[in-house]
Parts: C-alpha cells; structure tokens; sequence
C-alpha cells in the first residue's frame, strides 16, 4: 500500500507521463469500446498504447510482479485510472483479459499457467477472448453444448459453436466454457479452458452490429485440439469459475468501484457540455426545463451510483444485503449509461440522424453509435431481465421461476 | 468551471467513515422500535389525540437521541450526522409517530443563530423531552422562497410577526416554534415563539397521513420580545437548516423504502397463485428488485448527504437536494408498488402498506418535492 505522499508523488509523475504521452487521433476512426474493434489497424494503434503504458509502469497493478504485474497495489490502480479519464486517454484494447481473464486465472490458474499467460496479457502481446455464449445458450448459459473431450493422451478435442465473442478475430486465447461430461447435470458437466486460437478446426466468422462495425463473432469449432494444460481448475468446475469471471464482467468486484464511479461522472460531464453547446428553440438546450429535469436526474442517480461504490466498502453498511450492491452495479449502470447516451441524441435534435460518414454528424457521430452501442452493455455480461432474476432470487430470496 | 468540476461527488472517505460506533447506533435503534413501535403502536397512535407516544418519546430523550448532533456545551453528544441519519433511516423504517423530524429542525436552527443565551434557555428542554420544539419553514413552491410570506415588523422594543404557515410539523403540541420571517430591510430573522400565545393559532392539520401530525400557524400580529430573535439569523443559516432538513428526511425516507421492500418481498414469498409463490414470477419479481435497487440508491444518496453534512459542507446543499429529490420519488414508486402487489389485500385497511403508502404522500413535497430539487440542480448546472 502506497504511502499518501508517495501516491501524490506518483499521481503527478502519471499525469506527466500521460500528458506526454497519450497519443493524438489517428487519422482513421476509432472504436469507442473494446467491443468494436473490427480493423486490424485499430487493433495494431490500441495494441501500441497498451504496450507503452505498461512498458512506462502504470499498467498491472493487481498482479504480483513475479506474474509480469507491478505487484498489487489497489491506491495506485485507482489513481492511474482515474488519471486515463482525465487525460482523455485511449481505452486498453485487451479489456477483456485484463478485466475478466487475468483475475480469473489469477484466481484459479497453476503457477505455470499464471506466468505463461499473465505477462503477455498485461502487455497486449495477446489478446484474450471470451467463449461462453452459444446460439441456443445466452441467459441460460448453463445449458451450453459445445463439447471437449478427453483422450488418451490427456489433451482435448473441443466441438460446438460460440456466439458474440468480441476480438475473436484477433485473440491469441479464449476463456472457453466446454462440458466435459454430457452424462453430468448441465452445471457440474461443464470445465473451463484457457483455450489457443490459433488451434487446427478454429474458424472465426466476424458478425456485424446495429452500427454496421465489427468487432463481433461466431466462432466454429470442429474437433480442435486443445493441450491438456489449458483446462482451468478441475474439470467440472467450470460453472463455479464461470461465475467467478462473471462478478468481475459484471463489476461486482469492489476494488474498481471508484474508477468505475469516476468514469460515469466523465460521461456525464460530455453529455453536459453537449446541452449547454447544442442550441433549441434559440438557446442552449440546457435552457430548456424538460431537458434539464432529465439531465438532473442523471446527475442525482451518478452520485447515487458513486455513493453507492463507497458504502460497499463499508461491509457494515450492507450487512442485511451484502450482494445487494455489488449485484446491482452492472445492471444499473448499464442502464444509467443507455438512458445518458439516448439523451444524448435527443440533445442533438435532428442532426442525431446523420451517421459517421456524414461530415456535418455533431461529433462524427459518436453520440448515436454510442446510444447503439450502449445495448452492448445491458444484454452482455447477463442481460438486465437476467441480472434481475439473479438479484431476486440470490439477494432477496424470491422464489425461482420454474 | 469545466462541467465535470461541477459535477464532483463529495469525498465521502474510503469507507464512509463508517465505524462500530455508527453500527451501534443503527443496531441499538432497530432493536429500541421493533420492541417500542411494532405497526400494532403505530396504528394505535393513528387514532391518540397527541398523536406521539409520551413514554416513547421520553426512553428517546435518554438515549440521547435528540441531541445526537447537538454541541456538547449546549447538551448534546455531539456525534457526527451519519448518528442522526442512521436514526432517521431506522425511525421510517418502523414509521414511528413522533415529533422527532420537528424537533431537529428547530434544535439546527438554534444551534446555528441562536446566542449562547438564547441556546441555553431553549435548547436544553428540548434534549429532556420535555418541550417539543418545531420550525414553520416555508413550503418551497416554486412560486415562493425564503420567508416571503411571513413578516417581522420591529414594535414597542420587541417583534410583530404576521403571517400563515401550513404543514407546521407537530405544532399542535410545541411548546416553542421557530419562525422564519421576512425583516423590513429584506432579511430573514429566525424568531423563537413560545407556545401557548394570545396571537397564534394552532390549527390542527387533518392530514392522511396521522403517524406525523402537523398543523397551519396563522400568526395574527404575534407580539414577541426582542430576545426572542435568533441574534445570527440569516438566510444562509435557513438554507443550511433546510439542507439537514432534507438530510434527515431522505434517510428516514430511505428506511420507509426499505420496510415497503421488505414486507412486498415476504408478501410475494408466501401468496400462492396458479400452484407457486407469485414472487416466481416476473412481472412480480423484477418490480420488487426495482425497489430494491431505488431504496439501496436512496440510502447511499442519504447517508452520503450526511456524511457531507459535516464533512464537505460545501456540497452538502447539493447533495441533500439529491437526496431528498431521489426520495420523494422512490418511495412514491415503491408504495405504489407495494399496494399493486399486495393485490385485493394491498387496497384494505388491514394492510400495513397503506401507512408507508400515506407517509409517502406526505413527505413527497415536505422540504420540496423532485422537480423543485432537479430544477434547482439543474439551474447549478447553467441550466434553466
């Protein structure tokens, strides 16, 4: 744990850094999220930004340096997080194992499968995926088909077919849910791989979105092989360690709380500048009571959703709900962005119709892509209907559906 | 100033300065209703002339709850405001009847313009209980602000005050009141009227919602002595009594959510319906997470606001109109919900959804509703 000086001291040196550092736009257009990355020189200029903050120190700091991280330090994390919201940075391109793969692995990796993967992650050298959707699996993931079997000779041969799996085209490994045993109930039957994509029987097609990007996939498996080293944990316990990447996919882990919280504020913050700049009826549409009334009822449930983030740190607070909180977080911030990111587009008024490729679009139109994008983030990770199923029944013990 | 400077969350502290002290509070309060203030109680004290449980309110003067913020050389424990939230938020949850609300408005307004004189003459009966003190705010409408519609008129060495204040919480049975009214030069003095007097009258409120009375105070050219203006009035200090105001209100709102959520949700465990709980179902399970989510925000947005109270004062109006307009509106969901899935019971008398339902009407636009709150939020903003 850092000292307060120490942390000023090295907040400022971040800010330094990054004020030197973060690049300027390229002059193709971005993703806005990890979700969308579809070309390869998107990949290659995020990949680029990730490798230079953690070869400058400010990446990996909740993973122990002998697994290639800057050893756990959480005061130091929330600081360089909310140093990259400030500086307006890029965001890290290999989201998905830095977030949900790395402390899934961390958790229940071997020691050599946490040095061979983490390292790499951390870096970006290789991006990670993730294969739990299937075409007939989504909120009921549990009764998820793709099979891996074991032969002889203890390695797998995986067979099925994944669904919504963002960066496939690029990943080195995916996070793969496989049931091992058919004959098992649907939950103990299933294992968890740390599977290599660049395995024989791997095809990876790329799906388009409601935005028209990429960034999306299916991916095919036919009898692809997969080493006996890359099962996670025991098999079987692939459900439990499913759940496991859930918490952290579903921001359940109260470490990021107040980045999370800062990073919603930001939001906020552009979608306030863009109502005192956009004009109706003559003056800023801030000027207009309806507007305004909905923007100060986004800002009042931000800082419901920041306070929110503090009180779970005060286990006392919560002790009649502890999951209360961390249960909600995903569903009510996803929500909270989506009605932001709408608003956003009434705010423009007509001009909300015109699309990236027009160049009189407010912003190159990134307010509607984001409003459609927003959708990414309350049907992954467990649609909003599902999460609340999840809370009724595991926080507040109302009976189950069937 | 940059929108996102504006928009800043106050510093709460990395575990909302959130001690065993705090738990004692909030545990020893939740242990004191459920013994003193089962719906039983409260439904009697519906139909007491008084409207508040003398005994009750005594055991209450004894914990020390009434001076829970209030400076130790004046009496009080001097705790910080988290104390007193956690005590709203408990006191709503088991929907005590009780002048409590009234008092700490009053005891805010003496603490922060009263001299050490003055404060030594009214402050100690309140702390003993003896003497049930409240304030006469203005209702904001929209319309008006501050005291505009109550005059002080200096005479004969002394005050005059003229004026009609509805919704006066439990001033059928203060002894002292604080006024607000509006001076020749256009401040605001806080004037302290002792009760029974010749030119107020006290006119009991019928109000639906009789687990809190209140009562219109028409000042009828009321003669006060000069001492009995608060001698640092100002209107900073109403605003600051207002924004504690809201504090406490949004907390004990908070805890009114959270009871509805808890007796919606065992409710929708034991009715059964086409052969299950009718809890199994979706339409009725995710409304009841809805107020489960609605009331864990508001209590964050309550306790929040008073952790601010002492520590950020400066945001602390900010977040107390947050608080408060969050509130209103959530508990008037969760009410309505709350009756809807009670089904043909929720509609009785029977049902105790119908008290929190009623308290809920009451207190949406005691201290001012959403919209006033939003708006003025919003004006903050450089909005409208």
């Amino acid at each position: 744990m850092s000292q307060p000086d120490e942390l000023e001291a090295f907040r400022a040196r971040a800010r330094e850094w990054l004020l030197a550092n973060v690049p300027a736009r390229p002059s193709f257009k971005l993703p806005q999220t990890f979700l969308e990355v579809e070309a390869r020189e998107q990949l290659e200029w995020l990949r680029d930004w990730q490798r230079r903050l953690y070869d400058a120190g400010y990446l990996g700091f909740d993973v122990p340096e002998e697994y290639g991280g800057r050893g756990v330090d959480r005061e130091r994390r929330r600081v360089v997080t909310e140093e990259l919201v400030r500086a307006r940075a890029p965001f890290l391109v290999n989201f998905i194992g830095l977030e949900w793969a790395g402390p899934t692995i961390l958790t229940f990796g071997t020691e050599a499968q946490k040095r061979r993967m983490l390292p790499p992650l951390l870096r970006g050298d290789e991006l990670w995926c993730q294969g739990f959707s299937e075409p007939a699996a989504g909120s009921d993931l549990a009764s998820l088909q793709t099979r891996a079997v074991r032969q002889a000779d203890g390695t797998y041969r995986v067979t099925g077919h994944k669904v919504w799996t963002t960066v496939a085209h690029f990943a080195s490994w995916m996070i793969l849910l496989a049931r091992t045993d058919p004959a098992a109930n649907k939950y103990a039957g299933i294992s968890y791989f740390l599977f290599p994509m660049d395995a024989t029987g791997v095809t990876v097609e790329p799906l388009l979105k409601m935005t028209g990007e990429g960034g999306f996939n299916q991916v095919l498996f036919d009898d692809a092989p997969s080493p006996a080293d890359s099962l996670l944990g025991e098999e079987g316990q692939g459900w439990t360690i499913a759940m496991t990447t859930l918490t952290f996919e579903r921001g359940a882990a109260e470490t990021h709380a107040r980045e999370r919280a800062a990073a919603l504020l930001a939001q906020l913050g552009r979608v306030v500048e863009l109502a005192r700049e956009r004009e109706r009826e003559g003056a800023p549409a801030l000027a207009d009571p309806v507007l305004a009334d909905r923007i100060a009822q986004l800002w009042i449930e931000c800082a419901a959703i920041g306070l929110s983030m503090a009180r779970t740190r005060a286990p006392a607070l919560n002790a009649e709900r502890p999951f209360a909180l961390p249960l909600m977080n995903k569903l009510v911030s996803s929500e909270w962005n989506q009605r932001l990111a709408e608003l956003a587009t009434e705010l423009l008024g007509a001009d909300a119709a015109l699309w990236l490729d027009d160049p009189r679009a407010p912003h190159g139109g990134d307010w509607t892509r984001g409003y459609m994008n927003s959708f990414g983030m309350t049907i992954g990770g467990g649609t909003s209907e599902i999460l609340r199923n999840v809370i009724g029944e595991r926080v507040l013990g109302l009976p189950k559906g069937k | 100033m940059t929108a996102l400077d504006l928009l800043a969350l106050p510093d709460v502290g990395e575990e909302f300065s959130f001690s065993d002290e705090h738990e004692l509070t909030r545990a020893s309060a939740r242990r004191f209703l459920a013994e003193r203030c089962p719906t039983s109680e409260v439904r009697r004290l519906m139909d007491d002339p008084v409207g508040h449980d003398a005994s009750t309110w005594r055991s209450m003067a004894e914990l020390g709850w009434l001076g829970t913020t209030v400076p130790q050389p004046l009496g009080g424990a001097a705790l910080d405001p988290l104390h007193l939230a956690l005590l709203f938020e408990e006191q709503g949850r088991a929907l005590l009847p009780s002048p409590f609300l009234a008092c700490q408005l009053a005891l805010s307004a003496l603490e922060l313009a009263a001299t050490p004189e003055q404060a030594a003459r009214w402050i100690p009966p309140i702390l003993s209980g003896e003497q049930i003190a409240t304030l006469a705010f203005e209702e904001p409408s929209g319309a008006s602000r501050g005291a505009a519609d109550t005059r002080a008129v200096p005479a004969r060495g002394g005050w005059v005050l003229v004026g009609v204040r509805p919704h006066v919480l439990g001033a059928a049975s203060a002894g002292l009141v604080i006024v607000p009214a509006t001076e020749p030069d256009g401040g605001v003095g806080l004037f302290a009227v002792e009760l029974p007097h010749p030119c107020v009258l006290v006119e009991a409120e019928r109000s639906v919602d009789t687990t809190r009375r209140a009562a219109r105070l028409v000042l009828e050219g009321a003669s006060v002595p000069a001492a009995a203006r608060l001698e640092r009035s100002s209107r900073a200090v109403v605003e600051r009594v207002e924004a504690r105001g809201r504090t406490l209100l949004a907390a004990e709102m908070a805890g009114g959510i959270a009871a509805v959520l808890e007796r919606t949700r065992a409710y929708a465990c034991e009715r059964e319906q086409f052969g299950r709980p009718i809890g199994a179902f979706q339409a009725v399970k995710h409304p009841i997470v809805d107020t489960m989510v609605s009331a864990e925000l508001a209590r964050s947005l309550a306790l929040g606001a008073a952790v601010a109270w002492s520590r950020e004062p400066a945001r602390h109006d900010t977040l107390s109109r947050m608080a408060k307009a969050y509130a209103s509106d959530a508990f008037a969901v969760a009410v309505r919900r709350g009756v809807q899935l009670h089904g043909g019971y929720g509609f009785t008398w029977d049902c105790d959804i119908q008290l929190w339902f009623k308290r809920a009407v009451a207190s949406r636009a005691l201290l001012g509703d959403a919209l006033h709150h939003r708006r003025w939020l919003a004006a903050a903003l450089g909005g409208a």
